[in-house]
Protein backbone atom coordinates (compact mmCIF):
# COMPACT_ATOMS: atom_id res chain seq x y z
CA UNK A 1 0.00 0.00 0.00
CA UNK A 2 1.15 3.12 -0.81
CA UNK A 3 1.11 5.79 1.59
CA UNK A 4 0.18 9.41 0.98
CA UNK A 5 2.53 12.23 1.33
CA UNK A 6 0.73 14.61 2.14
CA UNK A 7 -3.15 14.21 4.20
CA UNK A 8 -5.64 17.05 4.62
CA UNK A 9 -8.40 15.97 6.89
CA UNK A 10 -11.39 18.32 8.01
CA UNK A 11 -9.08 21.38 7.47
CA UNK A 12 -10.99 25.05 7.78
CA UNK A 13 -9.54 28.70 7.78
CA UNK A 14 -12.19 31.64 8.02
CA UNK A 15 -11.27 35.61 8.38
CA UNK A 16 -14.04 36.84 11.21
CA UNK A 17 -17.28 35.53 9.46
CA UNK A 18 -15.52 35.41 5.68
CA UNK A 19 -15.17 31.19 4.91
CA UNK A 20 -11.87 30.67 3.60
CA UNK A 21 -11.87 27.10 3.11
CA UNK A 22 -14.66 24.70 5.00
CA UNK A 23 -13.33 21.20 5.96
CA UNK A 24 -10.94 19.88 3.62
CA UNK A 25 -10.03 16.88 3.19
CA UNK A 26 -7.60 15.08 0.77
CA UNK A 27 -4.28 13.03 0.19
CA UNK A 28 -1.50 13.56 -2.75
CA UNK A 29 0.44 10.68 -3.35
CA UNK A 30 4.29 10.81 -4.18
CA UNK A 31 5.04 12.04 -7.66
CA UNK A 32 1.25 13.23 -8.33
CA UNK A 33 0.30 16.53 -9.56
CA UNK A 34 -2.76 17.55 -8.20
CA UNK A 35 -4.66 20.63 -9.56
CA UNK A 36 -6.88 22.79 -7.69
CA UNK A 37 -9.27 24.71 -9.35
CA UNK A 38 -12.06 26.97 -8.98
CA UNK A 39 -13.43 30.95 -9.46
CA UNK A 40 -11.60 33.58 -7.80
CA UNK A 41 -12.81 33.93 -4.37
CA UNK A 42 -13.64 30.23 -4.25
CA UNK A 43 -10.95 29.28 -1.47
CA UNK A 44 -7.83 28.15 -3.38
CA UNK A 45 -5.31 30.16 -2.14
CA UNK A 46 -6.88 30.19 1.22
CA UNK A 47 -6.22 26.08 0.88
CA UNK A 48 -2.50 26.62 -0.73
CA UNK A 49 -1.57 29.19 1.70
CA UNK A 50 -2.48 26.60 4.79
CA UNK A 51 -0.97 23.44 3.44
CA UNK A 52 2.69 25.52 2.35
CA UNK A 53 2.45 26.54 6.29
CA UNK A 54 2.04 30.83 4.82
CA UNK A 55 -1.17 30.25 6.81
CA UNK A 56 -2.73 29.26 10.27
CA UNK A 57 -5.82 27.32 9.33
CA UNK A 58 -8.23 27.51 11.82
CA UNK A 59 -9.07 23.74 12.58
CA UNK A 60 -7.86 20.37 11.13
CA UNK A 61 -4.98 18.35 10.48
CA UNK A 62 -1.88 18.33 8.19
CA UNK A 63 -0.20 15.11 7.95
CA UNK A 64 2.86 15.07 6.01
CA UNK A 65 4.40 11.64 5.27
CA UNK A 66 8.46 12.01 3.68
CA UNK A 67 10.88 9.34 3.70
CA UNK A 68 8.74 7.28 6.01
CA UNK A 69 8.61 10.53 8.87
CA UNK A 70 5.38 11.70 9.50
CA UNK A 71 4.97 15.55 10.31
CA UNK A 72 1.59 16.49 12.05
CA UNK A 73 2.76 20.07 10.35
CA UNK A 74 -0.08 22.30 12.52
CA UNK A 75 1.43 20.76 15.93
CA UNK A 76 5.35 20.91 15.65
CA UNK A 77 7.39 23.92 17.39
CA UNK A 78 8.19 27.03 15.11
CA UNK A 79 11.70 26.24 14.65
CA UNK A 80 10.94 22.81 13.08
CA UNK A 81 8.15 24.25 11.16
CA UNK A 82 10.31 26.66 9.31
CA UNK A 83 12.96 24.18 8.93
CA UNK A 84 10.58 21.62 7.46
CA UNK A 85 9.34 24.53 4.97
CA UNK A 86 13.06 25.25 4.44
CA UNK A 87 14.03 21.60 3.79
CA UNK A 88 10.73 19.75 2.63
CA UNK A 89 8.74 22.56 0.48
CA UNK A 90 9.02 25.05 -2.46
CA UNK A 91 6.46 27.60 -3.15
CA UNK A 92 6.34 29.50 -6.54
CA UNK A 93 4.51 32.74 -6.65
CA UNK A 94 1.93 34.07 -9.08
CA UNK A 95 4.13 36.99 -8.99
CA UNK A 96 7.73 36.34 -9.02
CA UNK A 97 8.94 39.50 -7.74
CA UNK A 98 6.98 37.89 -4.32
CA UNK A 99 9.39 35.14 -4.61
CA UNK A 100 12.46 36.68 -5.59
CA UNK A 101 15.42 39.27 -4.26
CA UNK A 102 14.98 42.11 -7.33
CA UNK A 103 18.33 43.70 -6.08
CA UNK A 104 20.55 40.71 -6.02
CA UNK A 105 21.82 38.94 -9.17
CA UNK A 106 19.94 35.77 -10.79
CA UNK A 107 22.68 33.22 -9.37
CA UNK A 108 22.65 35.08 -6.06
CA UNK A 109 18.54 34.49 -5.50
CA UNK A 110 19.34 30.61 -6.93
CA UNK A 111 22.30 30.16 -4.44
CA UNK A 112 20.28 31.47 -1.89
CA UNK A 113 18.04 28.55 -0.72
CA UNK A 114 21.40 26.28 -1.59
CA UNK A 115 23.42 28.42 1.71
CA UNK A 116 19.85 28.44 3.74
CA UNK A 117 20.25 24.61 4.12
CA UNK A 118 24.05 24.88 4.92
CA UNK A 119 25.83 25.50 1.59
CA UNK A 120 29.61 27.33 2.49
CA UNK A 121 31.26 26.48 -0.59
CA UNK A 122 31.39 29.24 -3.32
CA UNK A 123 32.34 27.09 -5.97
CA UNK A 124 29.62 24.23 -5.49
CA UNK A 125 26.78 26.95 -4.61
CA UNK A 126 27.82 28.35 -8.16
CA UNK A 127 28.21 25.62 -10.38
CA UNK A 128 24.91 24.41 -8.91
CA UNK A 129 23.32 27.57 -9.69
CA UNK A 130 24.65 27.75 -13.38
CA UNK A 131 23.22 24.00 -14.20
CA UNK A 132 20.14 25.42 -12.79
CA UNK A 133 19.77 28.44 -15.14
CA UNK A 134 20.71 26.25 -18.21
CA UNK A 135 18.07 24.18 -17.01
CA UNK A 136 15.53 26.55 -16.99
CA UNK A 137 16.73 27.70 -20.53
CA UNK A 138 17.82 31.18 -19.19
CA UNK A 139 21.72 31.86 -20.65
CA UNK A 140 23.85 31.21 -18.22
CA UNK A 141 25.73 34.48 -19.31
CA UNK A 142 22.68 35.99 -17.30
CA UNK A 143 23.65 34.49 -14.03
CA UNK A 144 25.09 38.01 -12.67
CA UNK A 145 22.22 40.32 -13.52
CA UNK A 146 19.54 41.25 -11.51
CA UNK A 147 16.29 39.77 -12.03
CA UNK A 148 15.10 43.56 -13.23
CA UNK A 149 16.92 42.87 -16.16
CA UNK A 150 14.28 39.79 -16.85
CA UNK A 151 11.47 39.34 -19.15
CA UNK A 152 8.30 38.27 -16.74
CA UNK A 153 8.82 34.73 -18.54
CA UNK A 154 12.35 34.26 -17.92
CA UNK A 155 11.80 35.94 -14.00
CA UNK A 156 9.10 33.12 -13.28
CA UNK A 157 11.68 30.23 -14.64
CA UNK A 158 14.53 31.70 -12.76
CA UNK A 159 12.00 31.73 -9.33
CA UNK A 160 11.12 27.55 -10.32
CA UNK A 161 14.63 27.04 -10.46
CA UNK A 162 15.14 28.71 -7.15
CA UNK A 163 12.66 26.45 -5.60
CA UNK A 164 13.45 23.21 -7.30
CA UNK A 165 17.30 23.80 -6.21
CA UNK A 166 17.08 21.88 -3.46
CA UNK A 167 15.13 18.68 -4.20
CA UNK A 168 11.69 19.95 -2.45
CA UNK A 169 9.55 16.84 -1.38
CA UNK A 170 6.17 18.76 -2.33
CA UNK A 171 6.27 21.98 -4.52
CA UNK A 172 3.12 24.96 -4.56
CA UNK A 173 2.18 26.58 -7.36
CA UNK A 174 0.35 30.06 -7.39
CA UNK A 175 -1.09 30.49 -10.53
CA UNK A 176 1.99 29.96 -12.03
CA UNK A 177 1.35 31.14 -15.62
CA UNK A 178 -1.38 34.10 -14.33
CA UNK A 179 0.49 37.30 -15.45
CA UNK A 180 2.47 35.61 -18.65
CA UNK A 181 1.21 36.20 -22.40
CA UNK A 182 -0.18 33.35 -23.97
CA UNK A 183 3.10 31.94 -26.13
CA UNK A 184 5.13 32.47 -22.57
CA UNK A 185 2.47 30.92 -21.08
CA UNK A 186 3.13 28.00 -22.93
CA UNK A 187 6.97 27.66 -22.81
CA UNK A 188 6.42 27.74 -18.79
CA UNK A 189 4.08 25.41 -18.90
CA UNK A 190 6.10 22.98 -21.28
CA UNK A 191 9.06 23.66 -19.03
CA UNK A 192 7.27 22.60 -15.72
CA UNK A 193 6.04 19.45 -17.28
CA UNK A 194 9.11 18.07 -18.50
CA UNK A 195 10.73 19.10 -14.97
CA UNK A 196 8.15 17.12 -13.23
CA UNK A 197 8.34 14.37 -15.90
CA UNK A 198 11.78 14.40 -15.23
CA UNK A 199 12.21 14.59 -11.38
CA UNK A 200 9.05 12.65 -10.29
CA UNK A 201 7.98 16.02 -8.90
CA UNK A 202 4.91 16.13 -6.26
CA UNK A 203 3.20 19.03 -7.00
CA UNK A 204 -0.36 21.29 -5.84
CA UNK A 205 -0.84 23.52 -8.41
CA UNK A 206 -3.50 26.20 -7.78
CA UNK A 207 -5.13 27.74 -11.23
CA UNK A 208 -8.38 28.91 -12.40
CA UNK A 209 -7.32 28.03 -15.81
CA UNK A 210 -8.28 24.82 -16.93
CA UNK A 211 -6.06 24.11 -19.78
CA UNK A 212 -2.94 24.49 -17.51
CA UNK A 213 -4.91 21.63 -15.03
CA UNK A 214 -5.40 19.59 -18.27
CA UNK A 215 -2.10 20.02 -19.34
CA UNK A 216 -0.36 19.31 -16.29
CA UNK A 217 -2.48 17.64 -13.30
CA UNK A 218 -2.95 13.84 -12.85
CA UNK A 219 -6.11 15.12 -10.41
CA UNK A 220 -7.98 17.36 -10.08
CA UNK A 221 -10.04 18.97 -7.26
CA UNK A 222 -12.86 21.73 -8.13
CA UNK A 223 -13.55 24.45 -5.45
CA UNK A 224 -16.66 26.66 -4.76
CA UNK A 225 -17.49 28.75 -1.56
CA UNK A 226 -15.10 27.34 0.26
CA UNK A 227 -15.74 24.27 -0.28
CA UNK A 228 -14.63 20.95 -2.41
CA UNK A 229 -17.46 20.05 -4.55
CA UNK A 230 -15.69 17.69 -6.97
CA UNK A 231 -12.89 15.73 -7.30
CA UNK A 232 -11.26 13.01 -9.11
CA UNK A 233 -8.64 12.10 -12.08
CA UNK A 234 -8.37 15.51 -14.33
CA UNK A 235 -9.68 13.75 -17.14
CA UNK A 236 -13.04 12.15 -16.13
CA UNK A 237 -13.41 15.27 -14.15
CA UNK A 238 -12.77 17.43 -17.03
CA UNK A 239 -14.68 14.88 -19.49
CA UNK A 240 -17.44 14.04 -17.61
CA UNK A 241 -18.19 17.01 -14.97
CA UNK A 242 -20.75 16.24 -12.50
CA UNK A 243 -21.54 18.93 -10.64
CA UNK A 244 -23.50 21.49 -12.42
CA UNK A 245 -20.62 24.24 -11.39
CA UNK A 246 -18.22 22.13 -12.95
CA UNK A 247 -19.89 21.83 -15.87
CA UNK A 248 -20.31 25.59 -16.26
CA UNK A 249 -16.77 26.18 -15.67
CA UNK A 250 -15.61 23.23 -18.19
CA UNK A 251 -18.26 25.13 -21.22
CA UNK A 252 -17.06 28.36 -20.51
CA UNK A 253 -13.98 28.05 -21.73
CA UNK A 254 -13.06 29.51 -24.73
CA UNK A 255 -12.09 27.88 -27.76
CA UNK A 256 -9.89 29.39 -30.76
CA UNK B 1 10.18 74.70 42.30
CA UNK B 2 12.32 71.65 43.58
CA UNK B 3 15.75 70.84 43.07
CA UNK B 4 16.78 67.44 42.31
CA UNK B 5 20.05 66.41 41.29
CA UNK B 6 18.94 65.16 37.55
CA UNK B 7 17.89 69.08 37.11
CA UNK B 8 20.15 70.47 34.14
CA UNK B 9 20.80 74.42 33.95
CA UNK B 10 21.02 75.12 30.87
CA UNK B 11 24.05 78.18 30.42
CA UNK B 12 26.03 79.21 27.79
CA UNK B 13 28.11 76.10 25.84
CA UNK B 14 31.42 77.35 25.14
CA UNK B 15 33.16 74.55 23.15
CA UNK B 16 36.45 74.96 24.60
CA UNK B 17 39.12 72.94 25.64
CA UNK B 18 39.26 73.58 29.00
CA UNK B 19 36.09 73.36 29.68
CA UNK B 20 35.24 73.64 33.41
CA UNK B 21 33.55 70.47 35.42
CA UNK B 22 30.23 71.52 35.87
CA UNK B 23 28.50 70.83 39.29
CA UNK B 24 25.02 71.07 38.31
CA UNK B 25 25.16 67.89 36.26
CA UNK B 26 24.62 64.50 37.63
CA UNK B 27 28.07 62.11 37.29
CA UNK B 28 28.39 61.53 34.03
CA UNK B 29 25.22 63.29 32.93
CA UNK B 30 22.88 60.51 32.86
CA UNK B 31 20.72 60.37 36.03
CA UNK B 32 20.93 57.35 38.04
CA UNK B 33 17.85 55.50 37.14
CA UNK B 34 18.69 55.92 33.47
CA UNK B 35 22.26 54.35 34.10
CA UNK B 36 20.35 51.71 36.06
CA UNK B 37 18.17 50.70 33.64
CA UNK B 38 21.12 50.74 31.05
CA UNK B 39 23.62 48.89 33.22
CA UNK B 40 20.31 46.73 33.17
CA UNK B 41 20.45 45.92 29.56
CA UNK B 42 24.53 45.41 29.48
CA UNK B 43 24.27 42.83 32.00
CA UNK B 44 22.00 40.78 29.79
CA UNK B 45 23.97 41.35 26.56
CA UNK B 46 27.00 40.33 28.32
CA UNK B 47 25.17 37.29 29.46
CA UNK B 48 23.80 36.07 25.90
CA UNK B 49 27.17 37.66 23.69
CA UNK B 50 25.85 38.99 20.39
CA UNK B 51 21.72 39.04 21.23
CA UNK B 52 20.41 43.21 20.73
CA UNK B 53 19.52 43.89 23.94
CA UNK B 54 16.30 46.77 23.51
CA UNK B 55 16.72 49.59 25.58
CA UNK B 56 15.10 52.59 26.48
CA UNK B 57 17.71 55.14 24.78
CA UNK B 58 17.27 58.94 25.82
CA UNK B 59 17.73 61.83 24.08
CA UNK B 60 21.27 63.33 24.62
CA UNK B 61 22.73 66.34 23.92
CA UNK B 62 23.88 65.95 20.42
CA UNK B 63 22.24 64.87 16.99
CA UNK B 64 21.96 60.71 16.58
CA UNK B 65 24.69 59.72 14.17
CA UNK B 66 27.11 61.25 16.59
CA UNK B 67 27.34 58.33 18.72
CA UNK B 68 24.56 58.65 21.08
CA UNK B 69 24.22 55.45 22.18
CA UNK B 70 28.12 54.88 23.35
CA UNK B 71 27.56 58.06 25.05
CA UNK B 72 25.24 56.49 27.02
CA UNK B 73 27.24 53.39 27.42
CA UNK B 74 30.42 54.94 28.42
CA UNK B 75 28.11 57.33 30.86
CA UNK B 76 26.58 54.18 32.66
CA UNK B 77 30.04 52.22 33.26
CA UNK B 78 31.69 55.74 34.04
CA UNK B 79 33.16 55.32 37.52
CA UNK B 80 35.64 58.51 39.15
CA UNK B 81 38.47 55.99 39.19
CA UNK B 82 38.15 55.58 35.61
CA UNK B 83 40.53 57.15 32.89
CA UNK B 84 39.05 57.49 29.70
CA UNK B 85 40.02 57.61 25.83
CA UNK B 86 37.62 58.62 23.06
CA UNK B 87 38.63 57.79 19.32
CA UNK B 88 36.64 58.25 16.31
CA UNK B 89 38.26 56.72 12.63
CA UNK B 90 41.90 56.09 15.04
CA UNK B 91 42.21 59.37 16.08
CA UNK B 92 42.11 61.43 19.60
CA UNK B 93 42.04 64.35 17.44
CA UNK B 94 38.95 64.67 15.23
CA UNK B 95 35.56 66.42 16.17
CA UNK B 96 33.51 63.47 17.26
CA UNK B 97 36.38 62.54 19.93
CA UNK B 98 37.24 65.82 21.07
CA UNK B 99 33.55 67.03 21.45
CA UNK B 100 32.72 63.98 23.46
CA UNK B 101 35.99 64.21 25.43
CA UNK B 102 34.98 67.92 26.62
CA UNK B 103 31.63 66.24 27.58
CA UNK B 104 32.43 63.95 29.97
CA UNK B 105 35.14 66.01 31.12
CA UNK B 106 32.80 68.88 31.64
CA UNK B 107 30.08 65.79 33.20
CA UNK B 108 32.26 64.27 35.49
CA UNK B 109 35.57 65.54 35.81
CA UNK B 110 37.41 62.32 35.00
CA UNK B 111 40.92 61.71 33.82
CA UNK B 112 41.29 61.69 30.25
CA UNK B 113 44.04 60.29 28.23
CA UNK B 114 44.90 59.92 24.33
CA UNK B 115 47.10 56.44 25.40
CA UNK B 116 45.32 53.27 24.83
CA UNK B 117 47.49 51.27 27.96
CA UNK B 118 46.26 53.83 30.11
CA UNK B 119 42.68 53.91 29.07
CA UNK B 120 39.85 51.76 31.72
CA UNK B 121 37.62 52.71 29.51
CA UNK B 122 37.64 53.40 25.56
CA UNK B 123 34.48 54.85 23.42
CA UNK B 124 35.41 54.88 19.54
CA UNK B 125 33.70 55.32 16.06
CA UNK B 126 34.95 53.00 13.56
CA UNK B 127 37.92 51.35 14.92
CA UNK B 128 40.03 49.01 17.50
CA UNK B 129 43.30 50.11 18.58
CA UNK B 130 46.29 48.99 16.82
CA UNK B 131 47.60 48.48 20.86
CA UNK B 132 45.86 45.39 22.02
CA UNK B 133 42.99 45.69 24.20
CA UNK B 134 43.91 44.07 27.75
CA UNK B 135 42.01 42.61 31.03
CA UNK B 136 39.61 45.18 33.03
CA UNK B 137 39.30 47.58 29.82
CA UNK B 138 35.97 48.47 28.49
CA UNK B 139 35.81 48.90 24.90
CA UNK B 140 32.43 50.95 23.65
CA UNK B 141 31.87 51.05 20.12
CA UNK B 142 29.21 53.37 18.50
CA UNK B 143 26.86 51.37 16.18
CA UNK B 144 24.37 53.28 13.64
CA UNK B 145 22.51 49.63 12.54
CA UNK B 146 22.55 46.93 14.75
CA UNK B 147 20.62 44.87 12.48
CA UNK B 148 23.18 42.77 10.75
CA UNK B 149 19.79 41.24 8.37
CA UNK B 150 18.60 44.63 8.00
CA UNK B 151 19.69 44.52 4.31
CA UNK B 152 17.93 41.26 3.88
CA UNK B 153 15.09 41.75 5.63
CA UNK B 154 13.08 44.98 6.55
CA UNK B 155 10.76 43.63 8.80
CA UNK B 156 12.48 43.72 12.70
CA UNK B 157 9.79 41.73 13.74
CA UNK B 158 10.89 39.14 11.22
CA UNK B 159 14.50 39.60 11.51
CA UNK B 160 14.05 38.53 15.50
CA UNK B 161 12.80 35.62 14.65
CA UNK B 162 15.47 34.93 12.46
CA UNK B 163 18.06 35.43 14.75
CA UNK B 164 15.73 33.27 17.11
CA UNK B 165 15.79 30.50 14.93
CA UNK B 166 19.40 30.98 13.87
CA UNK B 167 18.46 31.20 10.43
CA UNK B 168 21.18 32.77 9.33
CA UNK B 169 21.83 31.33 5.39
CA UNK B 170 20.39 34.32 3.79
CA UNK B 171 23.27 36.54 5.20
CA UNK B 172 25.94 34.82 2.95
CA UNK B 173 23.83 36.28 -0.30
CA UNK B 174 25.57 39.37 0.13
CA UNK B 175 29.42 37.58 0.05
CA UNK B 176 27.99 35.57 -2.86
CA UNK B 177 26.96 38.73 -4.82
CA UNK B 178 30.33 40.61 -3.59
CA UNK B 179 32.26 37.59 -4.94
CA UNK B 180 30.25 37.43 -8.12
CA UNK B 181 30.92 40.69 -9.15
CA UNK B 182 34.27 41.68 -8.06
CA UNK B 183 36.40 37.72 -7.39
CA UNK B 184 36.83 38.53 -3.82
CA UNK B 185 34.83 39.90 -0.89
CA UNK B 186 34.37 43.16 -1.20
CA UNK B 187 32.53 43.96 1.81
CA UNK B 188 35.32 46.19 3.28
CA UNK B 189 33.75 47.31 7.02
CA UNK B 190 30.88 46.53 9.49
CA UNK B 191 31.80 43.03 8.37
CA UNK B 192 29.49 40.78 10.05
CA UNK B 193 30.63 37.87 12.45
CA UNK B 194 29.06 34.80 14.21
CA UNK B 195 29.52 35.40 17.77
CA UNK B 196 30.07 32.33 20.94
CA UNK B 197 29.25 30.27 17.29
CA UNK B 198 25.65 31.59 17.93
CA UNK B 199 24.33 35.16 16.80
CA UNK B 200 24.99 36.57 13.57
CA UNK B 201 25.94 40.42 14.94
CA UNK B 202 27.16 43.63 13.24
CA UNK B 203 30.18 44.71 14.85
CA UNK B 204 29.57 48.57 13.81
CA UNK B 205 31.42 50.25 10.89
CA UNK B 206 34.85 48.91 11.87
CA UNK B 207 37.01 47.97 8.68
CA UNK B 208 37.24 44.48 8.50
CA UNK B 209 41.23 44.68 9.33
CA UNK B 210 40.08 45.02 12.98
CA UNK B 211 37.64 41.89 12.95
CA UNK B 212 40.00 39.28 14.14
CA UNK B 213 40.92 41.74 17.05
CA UNK B 214 37.52 41.11 18.78
CA UNK B 215 38.02 37.24 18.95
CA UNK B 216 38.97 35.76 22.18
CA UNK B 217 39.85 39.53 23.34
CA UNK B 218 40.59 40.03 27.10
CA UNK B 219 38.92 43.45 27.50
CA UNK B 220 34.81 43.59 27.42
CA UNK B 221 33.12 45.10 23.98
CA UNK B 222 30.01 46.89 24.35
CA UNK B 223 27.54 48.06 21.50
CA UNK B 224 25.58 50.92 21.70
CA UNK B 225 22.73 52.25 19.25
CA UNK B 226 21.01 55.51 20.24
CA UNK B 227 18.66 55.71 17.71
CA UNK B 228 17.87 52.23 17.26
CA UNK B 229 17.77 51.99 20.86
CA UNK B 230 19.75 48.53 21.61
CA UNK B 231 22.55 47.49 23.29
CA UNK B 232 25.19 44.25 22.04
CA UNK B 233 27.95 42.55 24.02
CA UNK B 234 31.36 40.52 24.00
CA UNK B 235 32.07 39.18 27.22
CA UNK B 236 35.74 38.87 27.50
CA UNK B 237 37.84 35.85 25.93
CA UNK B 238 34.66 34.86 23.44
CA UNK B 239 34.87 33.64 19.89
CA UNK B 240 34.26 35.79 17.59
CA UNK B 241 34.62 34.80 13.76
CA UNK B 242 34.07 36.22 10.87
CA UNK B 243 31.60 34.93 7.81
CA UNK B 244 33.19 33.79 4.70
CA UNK B 245 32.68 30.93 2.59
CA UNK B 246 35.07 27.27 2.42
CA UNK B 247 36.63 27.89 -0.57
CA UNK B 248 36.93 32.45 0.06
CA UNK B 249 38.50 32.63 3.61
CA UNK B 250 37.87 35.90 5.08
CA UNK B 251 40.65 38.18 4.43
CA UNK B 252 41.29 40.86 6.79
CA UNK B 253 42.23 43.67 4.01
CA UNK B 254 44.62 46.84 3.98
CA UNK B 255 46.48 48.98 1.65
CA UNK B 256 49.42 47.59 0.65
CA UNK B 257 52.28 50.53 2.15
CA UNK B 258 53.86 51.50 5.39
CA UNK B 259 53.01 54.29 7.29
CA UNK B 260 54.69 57.57 5.41
CA UNK B 261 55.37 58.72 9.40
CA UNK B 262 56.05 56.01 11.82
CA UNK B 263 57.04 53.13 8.56
CA UNK B 264 55.03 50.56 10.36
CA UNK B 265 53.32 47.88 7.61
CA UNK B 266 51.25 46.34 10.12
CA UNK B 267 48.22 48.28 11.07
CA UNK B 268 45.65 50.44 9.59
CA UNK B 269 46.55 53.11 7.35
CA UNK B 270 44.48 56.26 5.99
CA UNK B 271 45.03 57.07 2.15
CA UNK B 272 45.66 60.89 2.06
CA UNK B 273 45.51 63.08 -1.19
CA UNK B 274 48.21 65.50 -0.67
CA UNK B 275 47.97 68.07 -3.21
CA UNK B 276 46.30 69.21 -6.43
CA UNK B 277 48.75 66.56 -8.75
CA UNK B 278 46.46 63.79 -6.53
CA UNK B 279 49.76 62.19 -4.89
CA UNK B 280 49.13 60.21 -1.91
CA UNK B 281 50.21 59.83 1.35
CA UNK B 282 49.13 57.00 3.68
CA UNK B 283 49.37 57.16 7.46
CA UNK B 284 48.14 55.53 10.45
CA UNK B 285 44.42 56.15 11.43
CA UNK B 286 45.42 55.16 15.03
CA UNK B 287 47.39 58.25 16.03
CA UNK B 288 48.01 57.36 19.13
CA UNK B 289 49.84 54.42 18.08
CA UNK B 290 51.82 56.38 15.30
CA UNK B 291 52.91 59.06 17.99
CA UNK B 292 54.36 56.16 20.38
CA UNK B 293 56.14 54.67 17.39
CA UNK B 294 57.41 57.64 15.80
CA UNK B 295 59.05 58.80 19.39
CA UNK B 296 60.88 55.53 20.27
Amino acid sequence: MIIPLLKVTNLSKSYDNIVGCKNISMSLYPGEVLGIVGESGSGKTTLINCLSGNLEPDRGKIIFNINNKETDFLNISESEKRKFIRTDLAFVHQNPRDGLRLNVSAGGNIGEKLMSVGYRHYGNIRSLATKWINKVEIDKSRIDDLPITFSGGMLQRLQIAKNLITSPNVIFMDEPTGGLDVSVQARVLDLIRSLVNELNLTVIIVSHDLAVIRLLADKMIVMKNGTVIESGLSDQVLEDPQQEYTQLLVSSVLHV
Amino acid sequence: MRKTNNVIKIKDFKVDKGLPFDQEYNFAYLDENTKKMIRRAIIKALCIPGYQVPFASREMPMPYGWGTGGVQVTASCLTKRDTLKIIDQGADDTTNAVSIRNFFKKTSNIKTTEITEKATLIQTRHRIPETPLKKKQIFVYQVPIPEPLAFLEPKVSETIKMHSLSEYGAMHVKLYEDISKNGHIETAYAYPVKTNDRYIMDPSPIPKFDNPKMNNSPAIQLFGAGREQRIYAIPPYTKVKSLDFEDYPFDPFKAEHACDICGSKNTYLDEIIVDDAGNKSFICSDTDFCNKRKNK
